[in-house]
């Protein structure tokens, strides 16, 4: 990716100059293989010699002598790193304005904090026990609760395509999950809502087992269950 | 690395202080950090970094407008009004307690860079001197008044001159809540006309001219201006003390973004509100006190860099309001910071489980710097 530098010669020369992106990139996905990945976790570092496993032995030893990677961006090393939170963060980015994503889940989180804290300060004392408060927790269930358990595939057989009820890998689910909570708050709320203030009320209700995300996760499975005939169209 | 402060030698130490003074008895043990001395007339440096409660029926009567947006919504969220008794403010009160009433008002600047409390220290100084029933004058932003103005009108009293209807009127609603007893009280000196048909006595409360203002909402600027000027002829006589506390002084020296029909720029002087308040913050009468802060965050045309008196409030606004007494509000000192961290997590606050740990509270620390608006904003999704 070198860019010869036209020094003046002539304006033939000057066009004929290679296009170079204003980011250069570092971390490409064409490393040699002797590459290492960065080792950001700092408890990793903590731990003395003895306790560690063999592998993780003989890896300390491989990075005294193999270069390291480029630690890509949204890797970090904050105790309160969540990869979750920011693969959702990601999802919600619009033309790249990870700043604005960021600051959206962020005042989501707060708001659902607010929202239950308020709901706890004023409950009876038997009652407190029982509500989140933990933002992270609330999502991460939220999250889980959403994911379906079987889709569907559409399959072509004999020139008619039927929907075939398939199992779904988790990195699937995870991102059905997300990404029905995403469109459900950009396109099924009134328009003058924040973002923030959708999520935060899809969320709490995602967590309840309630709301629009669960019911079309339940048409979902429902669809699968009566297309249970065309099952042994798969053959995966 | 300054690892003294940790909680153990913190708690010694603020033990050891407690133990000295009257020992309080809650109702439920709070922790340390916490203070059930609930007048500020009374704190002291022993009190300095702990939390002090405002009643909330005090906080409606007390402060209508003022306390930043994040602090009100702290209030809804925990159900209790709490605020860090921090060395500034403390300053702040010996002077005010040693000030000399037959001398012209002595005006104070608070001053710091963006994010480290000057709008909470002059709250704390509001609460004190409405405690100790002085009359008190709180412009919440003045920065308010110089930018989004729906309406401007020409003023009917001085043709030069611009009104501003919505935001005369909101202060004045404002100040009637916060005011009932001095509204009663004091008289007008002087008639007033305010249209063919209507005008207010000699002798006449001043309430009745602000529920004019209120009434005939074109007049709220000149309300205002009236409100003002009785207030500081009367101050003079010495049957009550004046407390005028403007949060962001500097938007009366700077430039506006408003426009004229003819869309040449307003200045600042061409403001009624703003020409009747600048007149309030010079030193020509005695009986009270002036204290202002100076504030970057809502101001037009100053970097975000500026946060001294020079480069805020320019040559002009310097020479109006010199001399003064300037008060710097730092970051958090580290027995500060403790508390706060020592609040959010008693409060659950802090809900995320690494935030309970050391590392999580050296991040918290390192992340924000001390600064108190960076801890309430990464404490926020945490």
């Amino acid at each position: 990716m070198a860019a010869p530098i036209a020094a003046g010669l002539g304006r033939r020369l000057r066009e004929l100059r290679a296009w170079v992106p204003r980011l250069m990139q570092v971390r490409w996905s064409r490393y040699n293989p002797s590459y290492m990945e960065p080792e950001v976790n700092k408890e990793f570092y903590r731990k003395p010699l003895e306790e560690l496993s063999e592998e993780e032995k003989e890896k300390m030893e491989l990075k005294a002598v193999r270069p390291i990677k480029a630690a890509p961006p949204s890797l970090s090393s904050s105790v309160f790193s969540d990869p979750m939170v920011s693969k959702f963060t990601n999802m919600m980015m619009k033309n790249g304005d990870k700043v604005l994503a960021r600051s959206l889940m962020t005042q989501t989180l707060e708001a659902i904090k607010r929202k239950q804290l308020e709901k706890y300060h004023k409950a009876p004392e038997n009652e407190k026990e029982t509500i989140e408060c933990n933002p992270y927790v609330i999502f991460h269930q939220a999250l889980k609760n959403c994911q379906p358990i079987i889709g569907l595939s559409n399959i072509t057989k004999g020139g008619k395509t039927y929907q075939v009820p398939v199992p779904l890998k988790d990195n699937r689910k995870r991102f059905l999950a997300m990404k029905w909570l995403i469109t459900e708050c950009r396109e099924n709320k009134h328009r003058r809502t924040l973002m923030p203030e959708k999520l935060c009320q899809e969320l709490l209700l995602a967590f309840n087992n309630e709301g629009p995300v669960i019911k079309r996760k339940h048409t979902l499975h429902k669809m699968a269950e009566a297309n249970r005939a065309y099952a042994h169209f798969r053959w995966w | 690395l300054d690892h003294g402060f940790g909680l153990p030698t913190a708690a010694k130490e603020c033990l050891s202080s407690v133990a000295s003074q009257d020992v309080p008895t809650p109702e439920r043990p709070r922790g340390i950090f916490h203070t059930s001395e609930s007048d500020p007339a009374k704190h002291t440096e022993q009190h300095e970094g702990r939390h002090y409660d405002i009643p909330l029926e005090e906080v409606k009567a007390v402060f209508p407008h003022g306390l930043p947006y994040r602090f009100q919504q702290q209030i809804q969220t925990f159900n209790e009004a709490r605020v860090m008794v921090r060395k500034p403010a403390l300053e702040l009160f010996s002077y005010l307690r040693s000030s000399n009433f037959a001398h012209p008002a002595v005006r104070y600047v608070i001053y710091g860079e963006r994010g480290t409390g000057k709008t909470m220290i002059l709250c704390h100084v509001v609460h004190y001197c409405s405690r100790q029933g002085w009359l008190v004058l709180h412009i919440p932003d003045a920065h308010l008044w110089v930018k989004n103005c729906k309406e401007l009108l020409q003023s009917t009293y001085n043709k030069d001159r611009l009104d501003q209807p919505l935001q005369a009127s909101a202060w004045l609603k404002n100040f009637k809540t916060s005011n009932e007893r001095f509204l009663r009280e004091l008289k007008t000196q002087k008639k007033y006309v305010w249209g063919k048909r209507e005008c207010t006595e000699e002798g006449r409360p001043l309430g009745e001219v602000v529920d004019q203002g209120l009434a005939r909402v074109r007049m709220a600027s000149d309300a205002v201006g009236v409100v003002l000027k009785e207030i500081k002829q009367q101050s003079q006589r010495g049957s009550f003390q004046l407390l005028v506390a403007v949060d962001g002084v500097n938007a009366l020296w700077g430039r506006t973004t408003l426009r004229k029909e003819d869309k040449s720029p307003v200045s600042p002087e061409e403001l009624t509100l703003v020409h009747n308040l600048r007149k309030m913050v010079m030193n020509n009468w005695s009986g009270g006190a002036i204290v202002t802060t100076l504030s970057q965050t809502g101001s037009l045309f100053k970097p975000s860099s500026a946060y001294l008196p020079q480069e805020l409030l320019g040559k002009e606004g310097f020479d109006a309001l010199d001399p003064f007494v300037p008060i710097p509000v730092p970051n958090y000192s580290p027995r500060e910071f403790e508390s706060c961290y020592g609040y959010y997590l008693e409060r659950k606050w802090l809900q995320h489980e690494q935030a309970r740990t050391e590392d999580g509270k050296a991040e918290l620390r390192f992340l924000s710097g001390s600064n108190p608006r960076q801890l309430d904003r990464l404490a926020g999704p945490l």
